[in-house]
């Protein structure tokens, strides 16, 4: 007996060839809040399937309140009881009432008399407002109101145990408060919960723990203070920050100076970046792709430059990283003897740049350029 | 002529009306029965033709292609002069058996595709309350089967009622060759013929009607 509520065991999960989780441990105590963030198909939600059985792990066990969920002999639908799951698209019962779709699993699972279940379900729908929707059909309810009910039709079943994938996902914007304002209201209660979320202030909210998925697992967990503000490894800081990503590789003198600058142009327009600093971006890139072409490669023919250039969308911050091969040369400080013409562009990139490096390191010189 | 004595002959005149009754009787057995066993029949078909294993859908799928793709009269004709031509059974009996055979193809695609239309996530979350997969199925998918395939079900009946009109070529006394011998008998085929129209008309209504009164018991009991 192990004192977990949830319990995950050397998950893995592919689908055909393409591994989605391999190796997940995890141990849920109760009266945890878990937010799970991460980016597209990064196994999240699969994961949080996984614990319904909804997506049949490939090897791994799985432990529901001690019961392995995963045994061969297990008895699935109830275990299911202990936990309730609500989903991205709310999935209430068409062709019947709100209060039929509280009630009807009391009923029929539980054994409650349908009296007490029906003044149960009152008592959550007062809790939540809804109570003059007592005898709507949902599909006249709103994506807010319908996400409430889904989250009451779990709780009349007294789950140990809550898990929210991607609760307000599919809901337009002024409708998302309803829904955390509730699963905030479940804090309060002390429940137990697994939140797949992209609302990132709510899971630092309500959150004691969160787990950020990359790489086909767990790939950073602590509190929140941690994972938000100080997040140790790369891919976390990544999506933290988010940042963005625009590479672009020169293997030729004659490189085609026009589609460079058109594509990074589209990355600009794509993530909002301001036209002024998407002008300087634009400029920094060609003058330092020429100092670069000029200096390292005098004389040599094969050219190999990598240019990555990333852009917070949380706080703006923009990096410039240029590796390439070629003769050790700093354009920055090759430069210090004349100011001509021809190298504007480093005086330019001197001026407008709030810090640069340059490091020469197996055969290869990196810059980095903040903007 | 005048009108009423068009009227009596066709429909009086030696007992004329109790004829088109046994003619009307004998389309309603069989569509009645034809569609009994061609639902049952499609939804085992369906059934095959949804399974992933091929021995059961690969012949399913066959099935609706010919059934669905042949006309009703030559099944109709094959069957009582080829395939039941030395049996005893009666010839309605084999009619029967040829409209359940066909109607059972298109139930089955009617099936498909209400099951398809099913929402699956509002199976899931059934199940994720707990309910069986059987549970699931019989609460939340089933009934939602029956709303989507309902108005499509209702015109393959009345499909069903008007097809059965060919079975006279089998030597059936069914309501259209009914009308056909009063036709030829009173040498009013105009008349005779708009009046057996008018019955098959009645007959659709009447399904319409049954089918819209089911709705209207449904919203009751909810209200």
């Amino acid at each position: 007996m192990s004192d977990y509520l949830i319990e995950v065991k050397n998950l893995c999960k592919s689908f055909g060839d393409l591994k989605v989780l391999n190796n997940v441990n995890l141990g849920v105590k109760e009266g945890e809040r878990l937010a799970i963030i991460g980016g597209s198909g990064c196994g999240k939600s699969v994961f949080l399937r996984s614990l319904e059985l909804l997506e049949k792990p490939d090897s791994g066990q799985i432990f529901i309140d001690n019961q392995e969920i995963t045994a061969k002999n297990a008895d699935i639908n109830k275990i299911r009881l202990n936990m309730g799951m609500v989903y991205q698209k709310f999935n209430l019962f068409s062709h019947m009432d709100v209060l039929d779709n509280l009630c009807l699993a009391p009923v029929k699972l539980l054994g409650v008399a349908r009296e007490d279940a029906e003044s149960s379900a009152l008592e959550w729908l007062d809790r939540v407002g809804l109570t003059s929707k007592i005898h709507e059909m949902p599909g006249n309810l709103s994506g807010g109101q319908q996400q409430r009910i889904a989250i009451c039709r779990c709780l009349m079943m007294r789950p140990k145990v809550l898990l929210f994938d991607e609760p307000t996902s599919a809901l337009d914007p002024t409708m998302v408060g309803e829904v955390l304002a509730m699963i905030r209201m479940l804090t309060k209660r002390n429940m137990t919960m697994l939140i797949v979320t992209h609302e990132m202030n709510f899971a630092r909210e309500v959150a004691n723990k969160v787990l950020f998925f990359a790489d086909h697992g767990i790939y950073e967990q602590g509190t929140p203070d941690e994972i938000f503000d100080a997040p140790k490894r790369e891919k976390t800081i990544a999506f933290i920050r988010k940042l963005k990503y625009f590479n672009y590789e020169i293997l030729s003198r004659n490189f085609d100076l026009l589609e460079m600058q058109g594509q990074l142009r589209s990355f600009t327009e794509k993530y909002g970046i301001e036209r002024k600093l998407a002008n300087r971006l634009e400029l920094c890139a060609e003058e330092l792709i020429y100092e670069v072409l000029n200096g390292c490669y005098k004389n040599i023919k094969n050219i190999n430059i990598n240019m990555e250039i990333s852009y917070s969308e949380a706080d703006g911050a923009t990096l410039i990283k240029l590796a390439s091969g070629g003769n050790k040369f700093n354009p920055f400080e090759a430069e210090l003897e004349a100011l001509d013409e021809e190298h504007l562009g480093v005086t330019i990139l001197k001026n407008i740049a709030k810090s640069i490096n340059y490091i020469y390191e197996n055969n290869k010189n990196y810059i980095d350029i903040v903007l | 002529m005048q009108l009423n004595e068009i009227l009596y002959k066709i429909l009086i005149q030696g007992g004329s009306y109790l004829t088109i009754l046994k003619g009307l009787n004998a389309t309603i057995r069989i569509s009645l029965f034809a569609l009994l066993f061609g639902t049952l029949l499609g939804a085992v078909i369906c059934a095959f033709r949804m399974s992933s294993y091929k021995i059961l859908n690969i012949p399913a799928k066959l099935y609706i292609l010919v059934l669905r793709g042949s006309p009703v009269l030559m099944l109709l004709m094959l069957m009582y002069y080829g395939i039941f031509a030395r049996s005893s059974l009666e010839a309605e009996t084999i009619a029967v058996i040829t409209f359940a055979l066909n109607t059972a193809a298109h139930i089955a695609e009617l099936l498909r595709s209400a099951i398809s239309a099913a929402d699956y996530g509002q199976y899931e979350a059934a199940r994720t309350l707990g309910f069986s997969a059987f549970q699931a199925f019989k609460l939340i998918t089933l009934p939602q089967i029956i709303h989507i395939a309902k108005p499509v079900y209702q015109s393959n009946i009345i499909n069903l009622i008007q097809w059965t009109s060919v079975v006279g070529y089998v030597s059936i006394t069914d309501l259209t060759r009914v009308i056909n011998n009063i036709a030829s008998r009173t040498m009013q085929p105009m008349a005779a013929i708009i009046i057996g129209m008018l019955i098959y008309l009645a007959l659709a209504y009447i399904v319409h009607g049954l089918f819209a009164l089911s709705d209207i018991l449904k919203f009751k009991k909810r209200v």
